[in-house]
């Protein structure tokens, strides 16, 4: 079931530079949402643009849910100054949500904008009680809200070495285990920047580490209408609706995608 | 708020415009479908496409451009699994078109005939910018868009309405080949052809280079092309191009459109059709406007 469900603003701050945090009240929305999946938001009701912007959900519950995000943007510098009480018109839960997760070790990797459905994930196994790695990766210091924590599995890195592992979360990958010696049926879950989630789908490849991707494209309507979406499969993967197999749609097929099934993340 | 296209009576002037609102199902969870006058549905085609490379879509002020490039089913499993579906609204569906070549779009029209729909009629899109092999040459050119009227309205009783381009020198000579050629009406404007670069890869935003521009971006455009048309047949006109409030509506039906369809704002808002609807009813009673006949075309110009 799709929602459109007007949320209250009850919490929304700076958690780190440049990265804030919105909690909503959100009832339906929140009940019927997994771990994964994505709501789509109108930053302000006289929004001069004709798009909503997509963003993942950070967490559920208690009739709330929170995203977290990067403002970079128009939309997202308005987010960034809703007052509270502000109510947003969101539509959600959208998208596939993290499956496959009780018979694997899971490393599952977040960075810049991925880190929402990361920290999601990272509760989810935590409430599980499924033992799993978490990796975050950022530029610097001053963008990770998490203490680097390698007694209990959770490992930072920056680009320039100011927090924890120096490098990306590839190198942090490297680091952690050399020579490739990855726990016993490793799964990676990952999202984050293009850039980053190719580095992290090559790595995989390589060691033949089964890994899910949740994948950000530009999206408009976010309900499979607009078709704009779109993610390259290879053309041998067999979908439901034969004329998405080779383009899926990131807002119906995915976000999440296997690592296998994609031609890249770019 | 009632309607009629030739014999057909619609609940409101509001339509859904095609690619914009899928086959209606999509959306059934968050709002009543029936609210709209009618539904457009997604082009189909005589055979499934998989549609154009991503990226198919860019936001540009007020508005977006889209390289589609006609993704959809196919005729065949339209008939099976779209229709049984569009047979159980309420609201009136009109089926959108889109072919390559005159053969397509006439057994595309042939099966769709041939299928137990409730759908009272079709729109012919003639006019898609972001298909290589050629749809957009009907658009174009007078006589292609006549002899494919004819042609259609020989196989055809229901509603035929012709999608107009606005790529064109002269919109109205287009509109006057589907009058011509038995048109019941005509819908204007399909996308205008944009391009947005990126400047950090300076790559073309779509895959295609070109796309089409739609949204509040491009109503003036659409106004003045339904304007055109207006003025040169005397058919009913749907309009369309970045409707997004109930004044525009009022400014589409001063123009000279009979009806309007809602597209790109859809996407932000998917309950416009209940929402205009209650709004253009208070505008039209707010300004004494007994009937939206009573507008159609009476835009007055200045006098000097």
């Amino acid at each position: 079931m799709i929602y459109r469900e007007m949320g209250k603003v009850i919490f929304n701050e700076e958690i780190a530079d440049g990265i804030y945090k919105t909690v909503f009240i959100s009832p339906n929305i929140s009940s019927s949402s997994l771990p994964g999946q994505f709501v789509n938001i109108l930053p302000c009701s006289d929004w001069q643009q004709v798009m909503r912007r997509p963003m993942s959900i950070a967490s559920q519950g208690n009739d709330e849910i929170s995203i977290i995000y990067k403002a970079v943007g128009d939309g997202t510098r308005i987010m960034a100054n809703w007052p509270i009480g502000e109510k947003v018109d969101l539509i959600g839960p959208l998208g596939n949500y993290w499956e496959g997760l009780e018979s694997c070790f899971p490393i599952i990797i977040g960075g810049g904008v991925g880190i929402a459905p990361i920290l999601n994930l990272h509760h989810l196994l935590l409430e599980k009680q499924i033992d799993h790695n978490l990796i975050m990766g950022a530029r610097h210091k001053g963008e990770h809200f998490l203490k680097h924590e390698p007694q209990n599995k959770i490992f930072l890195s920056t680009d320039d070495g100011s927090l924890g592992i120096e490098g990306n979360v590839v190198d942090a990958l490297i680091s952690i285990y050399p020579n490739s010696k990855h726990p016993y049926n490793t799964k990676i879950f990952s999202c984050g920047p293009p850039m980053m989630m190719e580095g992290v789908r090559n790595y995989s490849l390589e060691n033949q580490l089964e890994c899910d991707l949740a994948l950000e494209t530009i999206m408009a309507c976010g309900i499979g209408i607009c078709q704009g979406c779109t993610v390259e499969r290879k053309a041998e993967s067999n979908g439901q609706h034969s004329y998405r197999n080779r383009f899926a749609l990131a807002c119906l097929d995915g976000p999440i995608f296997n690592a296998e099934e994609i031609i890249s993340c770019m | 708020m009632h309607v009629k296209l030739k014999d057909i009576e619609f609940s409101s002037p509001l339509l859904t415009a095609s690619g914009t609102y899928g086959y209606g199902h999509e959306v059934q969870d968050m709002v009543d479908v029936n609210q709209w006058g009618g539904i457009i549905t997604k082009s189909v085609t005589r055979h499934p496409r998989e549609g154009n490379s991503p990226p198919r879509i860019a936001e540009t002020s007020s508005g977006m451009l889209n390289s589609i490039g006609l993704a959809n089913l196919g005729v065949e499993k339209y008939c099976e699994e779209i229709i049984p579906f569009l047979n159980e609204l309420q609201t009136k569906v009109i089926i959108n078109i889109a072919g390559t070549a005159l053969k397509d779009y006439l057994e595309t029209l042939d099966m769709l005939e041939s299928a137990k729909g409730k759908h009272v009629g079709y729109e012919i899109n003639i006019s898609c910018p972001n298909v290589k092999e050629g749809g957009m040459e009907f658009g174009v050119n007078c006589e292609m868009t006549e002899k494919l009227t004819q042609e259609m309205r020989k196989m055809t009783d229901k509603l035929l309405i012709m999608k107009l381009a606005p790529n064109v020198t002269r919109i109205e000579d287009i509109a006057q080949a589907a009058e011509v050629g038995g048109a019941d009406a005509v819908s204007a404007i399909n996308t205008v052809v944009g391009m947005a670069i990126d400047l950090k890869t300076r790559k073309p935003k779509l895959n295609t280079t070109f796309g089409g521009l739609s949204g509040p971006a491009i109503k003036p455009i659409a106004i003045a092309n339904v304007h055109k048309v207006f003025k040169a047949v005397n058919i009913p006109i749907i309009g369309i191009g970045g409707i997004a409030t109930a004044e525009d509506v009022v400014e589409f039906l001063l123009a000279g459109a009979s009806m309007i369809q809602v597209g790109t704002m859809n996407y932000q808002n998917p309950d416009l059709g209940a929402e205009l609807k209650q709004k253009l009813s208070k505008y039209l009673d707010q300004n004494g406007i007994n009937s939206i006949d009573d507008i159609i075309g009476k835009v007055e110009y200045h006098s000097n």
